[in-house]
């Protein structure tokens, strides 16, 4: 019991989120898991599996990192994890909800940076964005600016806070990307390939928001296509071959 | 913080930022103004060859086919919300809405609600236009009750919008709107009086949204006489609505239950 009050004193908007977590970190319940994935592509004789049988649990306080060859299922794993793609067979539970029962608290748990740089309005300022998605992401109204404020500071997008997102670089862009999927305290963070482009700075403040969050008993995934350097001391490395998920 | 005021947040958020979208295109608005005023002028000049007791009284034709016309924006407004979510995918920008609390229910109706509002408020510009500059008489005792018939055929409209998106997920294509526009502008009476029509076919204006609506805000604002009595066609528009909103939740919902367990929603 002291536990869960301790927890959810350290930050009274997690509310629900700290006491499942507290009960997760003493009976070993995984905060992420994958059972039974199967996912197919194609029809008829096309059809063949991308995913086989995925099996992945994450603890509370873990970052997992998952690599493969293009095309070998990664982004179809986070997309599955996410609840954009439905699995053919398995289930993936966040806090032991599914996405399929509880759409909006499964969501209000989880991050998500896409691969690629797309995601933004051209026309929208860093701030307008940062805005709109506090809002989207259920962000309470009372604290919506000081969170916005903050995501300008921690991402190095101060400066940056009124330019339209098409006069941005790559790399600030996908600072962007990564700050607005944090703005709610996602307690599991999925991340496909989130190195693009980021200079050493951005690359610093991304390991630095992993670590926090991993550190506060979050889960992360990180993603990476096969051969890129190790960019965080992560807890489990695992590599997807032939659709099923291998310990590295 | 409750959760409908969380929705709600995200709803106006979506709203507030497509309209700052709207506004950075400077000319936007001019160029519509424009646009309505040469659409004005011209059916004010056809309506002088309209013969006079076409429409109700002696040189109606004019406040009849403007309503037809203010009406027929709103109209394509809502049922065109599957271009918008076309390009929200195309753009990727439909993924953010998928990985929200909103979800992909929410996350449409949030998408159709700037233009379905924006093309209310400006179909009410437009009327006064025509007012102020070709004399059309607005009665104004009618407008609180034209105001309800308003927010009731946005809504029916915004419901086969809403399908026309289910169309788009399910299957990718999103041809449909522009036909049904014609068909009802057709049907439902938006530039003649339905009565024209040979009877075998008037039971078409019958069994949509788009009649009862235009006709009440013809007789609440500009006084023509309706098809039918006023209660009567106000309890039809209400039905409608009310069958439509959870149809097209069931629809949608539908199409994005299907398209993600096939892999294809977030395709174009």
């Amino acid at each position: 019991m002291t536990d869960r009050t301790a927890v959810a004193h350290a930050d009274p908007r997690l509310g629900d989120h700290a006491c499942l977590d507290a009960e997760s970190r003493a009976y070993g319940v995984p905060l992420l898991s994958f059972e039974g994935i199967w996912r197919h592509w194609g029809r008829g004789r096309d059809r063949w599996a991308v995913l086989r049988d995925i099996n992945l649990q994450l603890p509370p306080g873990t970052a997992a990192c998952v690599r493969g060859c293009n095309g070998a299922g990664k982004t179809t794993l986070l997309r599955i994890a996410t609840g954009i793609l439905a699995a053919d067979r398995g289930t993936v539970t966040v806090d032991q909800l599914t996405a399929a029962h509880s759409w909006r608290e499964y969501h209000r748990r989880i991050g998500f940076v896409s691969a690629g740089d797309r995601g933004l309005y051209a026309r929208v300022s860093v701030r307008g964005h940062l805005e709109y998605f506090a809002a989207q992401l259920f962000v309470p109204r009372a604290e919506r600016e000081r969170v916005v404020a903050a995501s300008l500071e921690r991402f190095g997008l101060l400066e940056l806070a009124q330019r339209r997102a098409d006069r941005l670089s790559q790399g600030q862009r996908q600072r962007l990307r990564i700050a607005a999927s944090l703005m709610h305290s996602p307690r599991v963070l999925l991340l496909d390939e989130p190195r693009n482009s980021l200079d050493g700075d951005g690359l610093e403040t991304l390991n630095g928001a992993v670590s926090e969050l991993v550190a506060g008993g979050g889960a992360v995934i990180w993603c990476a296509p096969a051969g890129e350097d190790q960019a965080f001391p992560f807890d489990q490395m695992w590599v997807i071959e032939d659709g099923t998920l291998v310990a590295e | 913080m409750n959760v409908l005021s969380m929705y709600a947040g995200a709803i106006l958020a979506t709203i507030r930022r497509d309209a700052a979208i709207f506004v950075s295109y400077r000319f936007r608005v001019v160029t519509q103004i424009l646009g309505v005023l040469f659409s004005l002028t011209t059916f004010y000049y056809i309506a002088k060859l309209v013969r006079p007791d076409a429409v109700g009284a002696r040189g109606q034709y004019y406040a009849f086919v403007v309503v037809g016309v203010v009406i027929m924006s709103v109209l394509t407004a809502a049922l065109t919300t599957a271009q918008i979510v076309r390009t929200e995918l195309m753009q990727g920008n439909f993924e953010r809405i998928m990985i929200s609390p909103l979800g992909p229910i929410g996350g449409v109706v949030a998408l159709a609600a700037f233009p379905v509002l924006y093309s209310t408020a400006f179909a009410g510009v437009m009327l006064l236009l025509a007012v102020a500059l070709y004399g059309v008489p607005l009665h104004a005792a009618g407008i609180p009750l034209a105001l309800v018939v308003g927010a009731l055929g946005a809504l029916a409209f915004t419901c086969i919008g809403l399908m026309f998106v289910s169309a788009l997920l399910a299957f990718k294509s999103s041809v449909g709107p522009a036909w049904v526009i014609a068909g009802l502008s057709l049907l439902g009476g938006a530039y003649f009086p339905v009565k024209l029509f040979p009877e075998w076919i008037r039971w078409a204006s019958e069994v949509q949204p788009f009649t009862p609506t235009v006709d009440l805000l013809r007789h609440q604002l500009v006084g023509t006489a309706s098809l039918q009595p006023v209660e009567l066609e106000l309890l039809k528009l209400a039905a409608f609505t009310m069958v439509l909103v959870p149809i097209a939740i069931t629809v949608l919902r539908l199409a994005v239950n299907t398209s993600r367990r096939r892999g294809t929603i977030m395709e174009f």
